[in-house]
């Protein structure tokens, strides 16, 4: 079997069910390209080799007495270093943390191993999920692997960096201010941030409460579905878990996309952030091609970037401050620069700006529910830009907050970032989708209508 | 307070007042740009019109716990 390293998770479980894979096979085979690639990529904090190899032989001796745990069973996933893996160091990707060793896995990664999932490692972040690319922690930033002079998106940037690169089918990603779509736009993969309270936090290392999402990113939509359908559940451990009802959304991903109302709010990146025209025009095609498949394509408005921004960043900044004060003021020179400045910000908010926020996002949400009674999903900019240099500090500064992730955050409906094209300069446009609270299997179907239409499932980086 | 004209003393005191003492000697500029991104963000916040606006998430007794 060729190219294991870009099979799909969906297939390479099938695979090993019917004994047509072995989990140790795929498992040597990913472990092999990472020692290749990731000296280059920096997706790894800690590779944890020794015990996916174990985790796969179990996976395959269990397949060959005739048991299969789940439908993730033997498929290798990758782990952002905020989410807790028993026994490993969840570092936040600082100097702070260095010696966090977790006692018990995360809710989400146990849901993960329950379904067969074989643990391979945790992965970069930005610094305590906030902030980019940062050059003073104690680990390297990951990069891109379209090109690795490029950042990766960020904070979920080993998750993003690797799935793209094939090192794994799978990852782990948290989302407070678009931290798992941001790589998937950049890496031209697919990322998740499911409706609040859709999958559990607990055992995530939270940077903001009300505003933190924990996300599926895969290199399909279908793959995104299928751990979805594992991931997703009520937990009594998690105060914002809601007891909704779980989706089957792997089984309806097919489903074309005829009739269905999609809304595109293009003030987002026409007036709001005025986008890279390589990215304007990537999104009027994915509209055009939409239209083209039988879905009525609206123009709609909603609030404006700025004051979703303001509104996020208000909130984020002041839960953040909560959760850090302490280390802040003991040991400030231990955090890198980047998330120095930003959590520090945090102090300087009075308790009326937080108020103030939170009164504005009730608004925000009525804003966003009265437009989708009347269209099914909505379509948007995720990234303004494809991905900017990683050493170059003044265009992260510019084009990190050009982007329309932050909405989705304040609101809490489910939002889908993926690829939209490839820029004249080889790397990803993307293209956000937005859904009704837990109803990601419609934003599974009109993502997948999309990539059946343009076949973004199979463009990868040249990364050798 | 109006946070366009935050000055040195004003966000010195503040960053006292917050404990953030030792990040105020060893990384002043730090501190600054803090402050500085603080005020330009909470001035962007529009509150709403209407006094009776509730924030999210409202208080919901017994419900949640």
């Amino acid at each position: 079997m060729t190219d294991l390293h870009f099979m799909t998770a969906a297939a390479a479980a099938k695979a090993i069910a019917a004994k047509e894979l072995s989990p140790v096979e795929l498992t040597e085979a990913l472990l092999a390209r990472i020692e290749r690639l990731d000296p280059r990529l920096n997706a790894f904090i800690r590779l944890d080799g020794e015990a996916a190899m174990a985790a796969a032989r179990t996976a395959e001796a269990e397949v060959a007495a005739g048991r299969v745990r789940g439908p993730l069973h033997g498929v290798p996933v990758g782990i952002k270093d905020i989410i807790d893996v028993a026994g490993l160091p969840t570092t936040c990707h600082s100097k702070i943390l260095a010696d966090n060793i977790a006692t018990a896995d995360a809710v989400c990664v146990s849901k993960l191993r329950g379904a067969g999932a074989i643990v391979l490692g945790k992965l970069s972040t930005h610094e305590f999920a906030i902030g980019g690319p940062s050059h003073d922690l104690p680990w390297p930033p990951a990069r891109n692997p379209w090109n690795t002079d490029h950042h990766p998106g960020g904070s979920s940037s080993g998750s993003g960096s690797g799935v793209a690169a094939g090192l794994f089918p799978m990852a782990l990603g948290t989302d407070t201010g678009g931290s798992v779509r941001n790589p998937a736009s950049c890496c031209g993969i697919v990322g998740l941030k499911p409706t609040y309270g859709l999958v559990s936090r607990r055992g995530v290392f939270p940077l903001s409460f009300t505003l933190d999402h924990v996300g599926p990113m895969t290199r399909t939509v279908a793959d995104n579905a299928l751990m979805l359908e594992v991931l997703a559940g009520h937990d009594t451990s998690d105060p914002g878990s809601v007891a909704a009802a779980r989706g089957h959304y792997a089984a309806g991903v097919d489903r074309d996309v005829r009739g269905l109302r999609v809304g595109f709010v293009q003030h987002f990146h026409e007036t709001d952030m005025p986008a890279d025209p390589e990215v304007t025009a990537a999104l009027e095609h994915v509209a055009r091609t939409l239209q083209l498949e039988g879905a009525e394509v609206r123009d709609v408005h909603l609030p404006t970037l700025g004051e979703f921004g303001a509104v996020n960043r208000v909130i984020l900044q002041s839960e953040a401050w909560a959760i850090h004060a302490p280390w802040l003021r003991a040991r400030p020179g231990d955090y890198g620069q980047l998330a120095r400045r930003r959590l520090m910000a945090g102090a300087f908010f009075a308790a009326g700006d937080y108020v103030q926020a939170q009164r504005r996002r009730l608004e925000m949400i009525a804003a966003v529910e009265e437009v989708l009674r009347d269209v099914d999903v909505l379509l948007c900019a995720s990234s303004m830009d494809p991905a900017c240099r990683i050493d170059s500090p003044a265009d992260i500064d510019r084009t990190y907050p050009r982007q329309a992730r932050t909405p989705f955050n304040v609101t809490g409906h489910p939002a889908l970032a993926m690829m939209a094209g490839v820029s004249v300069g080889g790397l990803p446009l993307s293209v956000q989708f937005v859904g009704r609270y837990f109803d990601e299997a419609t934003l599974f179907q009109v993502a997948r209508g999309w990539e059946r239409a343009a076949g973004t499932d199979k463009k990868h980086p040249a990364i050798v | 307070m109006d946070k366009q004209t935050m000055d040195k003393a004003m966000m010195e005191l503040l960053a006292r007042r917050a404990g953030l003492d030792k990040a105020l000697a060893e990384h002043p500029e730090d501190v600054a740009a803090a402050a500085t991104q603080a005020a330009d963000v909470a001035r962007k916040i529009k509150a709403p019109a209407d006094p009776r606006a509730e924030p999210w998430p409202p208080m919901r007794a017994g419900d949640g716990l």
